[in-house]
């Protein structure tokens, strides 16, 4: 409105001056705040435009936080990872180590130490935490991935371990005798059988046997449960002719026994004495054959019933208990049953899942941009190495028996096969490839986040700020102006003829 | 001719002197008084016998130029108008916020959507749930806090137009009285004091001119009759008088209507002098000045700018709590369709038909809401924002056969059929054989009631403490006004753990329903009802929020703007009129200086010549 109310000449310069000082006053604010104005309709056409890059850069920063969080979690998952590699390589060393070290010498109980440290580490690094997020629970990230190496191992109360399940399975390979639930008996003086006591997964499981002694007849396996026969009757071997049995071991791989016939009677181990007569050579090769067994039994089949037992402890989580030997008695039994929560310590606490494990934690870097960088401690990768290693800790070898040796032997074999791992298999490797892939990922979005964010806030800048500089011209331009406007409306006023009329 | 000629001649011309300073003086004096006009004396020489000349002040001249007072009156109250709806509307955009600053709707909404990324890579964390939900109490708040300045500026308006009225009215009362006073003084020749009078009643006009667009009809005897541009009498011989109800409290369901009983705020009546009345807002008879401008903020510009506000908060709603279920497809013999379940549909919820007209090749939508409040049936087809729509209200009172008949019957002359094969199936199926129509989709929309259903909507908003369904009721649609209602869902306030959790079970490291409602804010697609202001009815704006909060930040601001500078032309055109008025009309001081030197002249004149009559005089006697 104009200014009426001051009547006389004036209403159109007033009207001036006091737009001009409202001009000055929004110059000045300008300058102070830098902005170019205090509400959305002094931005003129562009104000719409604000809102949605003000929406952008908000999410793009959301997105830069999200990937600076994931990228934490990430580098100490590989941080992580790369341990446990490092750990790995230590242990499969101190296997080598304890194969080559002498007979008497402290190798198997060093690399069983080994194991029984490096399981702590690897359950400590799989138990890694990033604030209060447990990084390889998969979703449920608010409990330990793993329990205690202790309760894994030992059990937990009335919570069998892995030592126990170790041992209710060798118990359950062995049998009593300790012949691989094998019987071995001569059917007459010149023949012998061997059957498996039950149609049960434990022992030693007939496979094949195959000779080139002379005139030595054998027969079988068959049947249900299986047996063969071995029949000397009319013989004639010769020295350095063998007989060999196969066995399937309950860890899936097979075992061969070869006995060499020899004419020394002093057989070393794996040889038998040609008799004077076909019932002679018939109760040295069963002897020999029971012998082997025995041997066998302890060595190499309680190595492979380890890893059994191990698989089944290690394949199994909350929802899906281990499967355990059915007993007691463990020695004659038949069967597995599954075990349950309550009589079984399940390793893996973390959460179970059919979707994939990379997919339990997500980063969405990007509007459409999604990286998966989730991980569950019982993936085949990190499964593999703990149950191994945790194999390796939990098999009791003793250093006064004189197998020892060579079921660490084996135990180490089989072992160092399987830590490597069937061709396929996903190993840790895989894993911390996934997750660089994530990485990769993210570090390119950031790249492209901070250009975008650049040049978006500086198109902002161009709606939303002023130039100091074109400010402070405008502003002194302004005061010219004013000075001049108001002098110039001074001196009108003061020009009246009142002040020139005759006193 | 004779000495006493001369000599009354010379006393004349004293006399009309004295008057024309005496103006002279009173010029100067209410030089600055607003809408006094420049008198200036009128004088006529006379002769007597022939020969006498004498001088005669005929009477007092308002030195007014009546085109451009009219032209003044017009541009005043378009001034009026402009300024009081660009003042409103700057405060609405403090609303708005300072754009850049942190209290800004947008920025508020940003936050909101900021924290839900970080709960994203982070569900587990409770210091990131509870900044979510610190977040959209801030944002509810805000909206709150929008809301309420709205309809206090509502309020305002209403205030304003309280107070424009008193003066409206005792404007018409004092120009119908001067009106009265003037003809009383009778025609002819103006004397000073009628002059005032004039004067007085011009400003009176001028002041009405403020308030609403006016029309004045000059008389006789100086009379003048005032009506509006639309052509309603305000003054004659007597004044109308004006007349509205201010409403104290107004909300955002306090809308105008034509029917009193239906009306939340007060409405403009026009009483004449014989009795009769005149609802000004339903003949749109002012159209210019203030009151114009307080009923255009009050019912249109702010109306609009809450109804912006409802749209943003019932899409946040909607968008988070509403489970959109496709319908099974079915075959019957030729007929194609599809079956869905329309159990747990609550108030306000939908049930849509997709089908299309084979013969013109046309898709059409029908949305089935469910009303549990039959008093407000039939619906009007915009109660839903989707083109091309029909709209039909369900009473589900009835159990199923009855909301199987009124299916039956909203799906009427399309050729598609209804039916309840079991339970609470609802089954759709086109004409088969026939082949006028396809069904293209049957789906249910439902809100989500409970926190951990297992599903990922999750009734994060509420209204006050009631869920938002969009129910309609007889009070109105549910959207009204729930920008200043809306608020966090207070089960989730207390246990913020179901930001995450959307099952029983769900661990906690679970990001499935934190993406699910960082997406549905950032870009899911929601329409919006065209009484935003956004859209029109045949193509509704249907785009995420963020990009509808654009539209209404850009659309206020836009407005504000123009009226910005619709004030700013018109303070120009006023200032100038008023510049060419003050010019004919003002009391410019040189002037009357130069006036006061002439009229000393012609006083020392006269005297002369009374001195020089007085001299002869002497001499005539001393002969």
């Amino acid at each position: 409105m104009s200014v009426s109310a001051v009547g006389g000449q004036s209403a159109v310069a007033i009207a001036q001056l006091v737009k001009m000082r409202a001009q000055y006053d929004d110059l000045q604010r300008q300058l102070s705040t830098g902005q170019k104005s205090s509400t959305y309709a002094g931005l003129g056409l562009d104000r719409g435009v604000t809102v949605s890059l003000n929406a952008q850069l908000s999410q793009m920063s959301g997105y830069d936080s999200t990937i600076q969080t994931a990228n934490t979690r990430i580098s100490l998952m590989n941080t992580a990872l790369g341990q446990m590699t490092d750990i790995t390589s230590q242990v499969k060393a101190a296997m080598v180590q304890a194969n080559t070290t002498g007979s008497n010498g402290s190798g198997p109980s060093l690399a069983q130490q080994t194991a029984q440290s490096s399981l702590d580490q690897i359950i400590g690094l799989l138990n890694t935490q990033s604030g209060d997020r447990y990084l390889f629970s998969g979703k449920a990230t608010d409990t330990p991935a793993t329990d205690t190496t202790d309760h894994i191992l030992n059990g937990d109360g009335s919570k069998a371990g892995l030592k126990q399940l170790i041992s209710e399975r060798t118990q359950a390979d062995l049998g009593a005798d300790g012949l691989g639930r094998l019987a071995i008996n001569a059917t007459s003086t010149t023949s012998m059988n061997m059957a498996e006591d039950s149609a049960s997964p434990f022992g030693f499981k007939l496979a094949s046997v195959t000779t080139n002694l002379t005139g030595v007849n054998v027969a079988g396996p068959t049947g249900v449960p299986a047996s063969l026969d071995i029949d000397t009757t009319g013989s004639t071997p010769n020295d350095g002719e063998t007989l060999t049995l196969r066995f399937n071991m309950p860890d899936g791989t097979s075992q061969t026994m070869t006995l060499t016939a020899t004419t020394s009677t002093t057989p070393s181990a794996g040889q038998f004495t040609i008799g004077a007569t076909d019932a002679d050579t018939a109760t040295n090769l069963q002897a020999a054959i029971t012998a082997g067994v025995t041997s066998l039994g302890k060595t190499s089949l309680t190595a492979s019933s380890a890893v059994a037992a191990s698989n089944d402890f290690f394949d199994a989580d909350s929802g899906n208990p281990p499967m355990r030997v059915d007993g007691p008695p463990f020695d004659t039994a038949t069967g597995m049953v599954a075990g349950t929560t309550a009589n079984s310590v399940i390793w893996y606490t973390g959460e179970t899942g059919t979707d994939s494990a990379r997919a339990t934690a997500t980063a969405q870097i990007d509007p459409s941009l999604t990286v998966n960088y989730g991980a569950r401690a019982n993936e085949v990768g990190f499964r593999t190495l703990i149950q191994n290693i945790a194999t390796l800790a939990a098999v009791p070898i003793s250093g006064t028996d004189p197998n020892g040796r060579d079921l660490s032997t084996a135990l180490n074999q089989k072992l160092t096969v399987n830590m490597a791992g069937a061709p396929g298999d996903q190993t840790v490797t895989n894993i911390a490839t996934d997750l660089a892939g994530a990485q990769t990922s993210m570090q390119a979005a950031t790249a492209r986040h901070q250009q975008s964010t650049a040049t978006l806030g500086d198109f902002l800048q161009s709606i939303q700020g002023v130039s100091n500089e074109e400010v402070g011209t405008e502003l002194l331009a302004l005061q010219t102006r004013m000075q001049a406007s108001m002098q110039t409306t001074a001196m009108l006023f003061q020009t009246s003829l009142v002040n020139y009329l005759p006193k | 001719m004779s000495l006493s000629q001369a000599l009354s001649a010379a006393i004349s011309g004293l006399q009309v002197n004295q008057a024309g300073l005496a103006l002279v003086a009173a010029n100067v004096a209410n030089a600055d008084t607003p809408g006094y006009i420049r008198k200036t004396v009128t004088q006529v020489a006379t002769a007597g016998n022939g020969t006498g000349i004498s001088v005669y002040m005929s009477g007092v001249q308002r030195e007014l130029d009546t085109y451009i007072q009219s032209q003044l009156r017009t541009e005043n109250s378009g001034a009026s108008y402009a300024t009081t709806r660009s003042q409103a509307l700057d405060q609405l955009q403090d609303v708005y916020g300072t754009p850049g600053s942190a209290n800004t709707l947008e920025s508020v909404y940003n936050t909101f959507t900021n924290s839900l990324q970080a709960l994203q890579s982070s569900p587990d964390d409770s210091a990131a749930r509870s900044a979510v939900i610190s977040a959209a109490q801030l944002l509810t708040q805000q909206l709150n806090q929008s809301s309420n300045s709205i309809q206090a500026l509502r309020g305002n308006a209403e205030l304003g137009i309280s107070s424009a009225v008193t003066q409206a009215n005792d404007a018409m009362t004092q120009i119908a009285a001067l009106n009265q006073k003037i003809a009383a003084a009778g025609s002819g020749n103006t004397d000073s004091a009628t002059a005032t009078l004039l004067d007085q009643r011009d400003s009176y006009v001028d002041q009405l001119s403020q308030l609403m667009d006016v029309k004045v009809i000059k008389g006789d005897n100086n009379q003048i009759s005032v009506f509006t541009n639309s052509g309603i009498q305000l003054v004659g011989t007597k004044a109308s008088q004006l007349s509205f109800d201010a409403q104290g409290t107004i909300g955002a369901g306090s809308l105008w209507n034509s029917d009193p009983d239906k009306r939340g705020v007060g409405t403009l009546t026009l009483v004449s002098p014989t009795g009769g009345s005149v609802d000004l807002i339903q003949s749109h008879s002012i159209r210019s000045g203030a009151i114009a401008a307080y009923l255009q903020l009050r019912d249109q510009d702010l109306v609009q700018a809450q109804n912006q506000l409802d749209g943003i908060a019932s899409a946040m709603a909607s968008a988070l709590s509403d489970k959109t279920t496709a319908g099974d497809p079915v075959t019957s013999g030729l007929q194609n369709g599809f079956q869905v379940d329309i159990s747990g549909l609550s108030a306000g919820n939908k049930i849509t038909v997709n089908y299309t007209d084979s013969l013109t090749n046309t898709a059409h939508t029908i949305t089935m809401e469910r009303v549990d409040d039959p008093s407000v049936l039939p619906l009007a087809n915009d109660a839903a924002a989707s083109p091309n729509n029909k709209v039909v209200g369900i009473d589900f009172s009835g159990g199923m056969s009855s909301v199987m008949a009124q299916i039956t019957q909203a799906l009427g002359g399309t050729g598609m059929v209804a039916s309840n094969p079991s339970g609470n199936t609802l089954q759709v199926l086109d004409d088969g054989a026939g082949n006028i129509c396809d069904v293209t989709s049957l789906t249910t929309t439902k809100t989500a009631t409970t926190l951990s259903s297992g599903d990922v909507q999750v009734p994060f908003f509420t209204d006050g403490t009631s869920s938002y369904t969009g129910a309609i009721t007889a009070q109105g649609a549910q959207s009204v006004g729930l920008a200043g209602r809306i608020s966090v869902n207070s089960a989730l306030l207390a246990d913020p753990s179901k930001l995450v959790a959307f099952a029983p079970g769900t661990a906690v490291g679970d990001s499935t329903r934190p993406d699910f409602l960082f997406s549905q804010l950032t870009s899911g697609n929601m329409q919006f009802s065209a009484d935003t202001g956004i859209g029109t009815a045949g193509q509704p704006y249907s785009g995420s929020i963020s990009t509808f909060l654009r539209q209404v930040v850009s659309a206020q601001g836009e407005t504000a703007s123009a009226a910005s500078n619709l004030k700013d032309g018109q303070d120009v055109v006023l200032s100038s009129l008023q510049q060419r008025f003050n010019d004919s009309s003002s009391v410019n001081v040189d002037q009357e200086m130069a006036n006061l030197l002439t009229l000393q002249n012609a006083y020392a004149a006269n005297a002369r010549v009374l001195s020089t009559v007085k001299q002869m005089f002497d001499t005539l006697i001393q002969m």
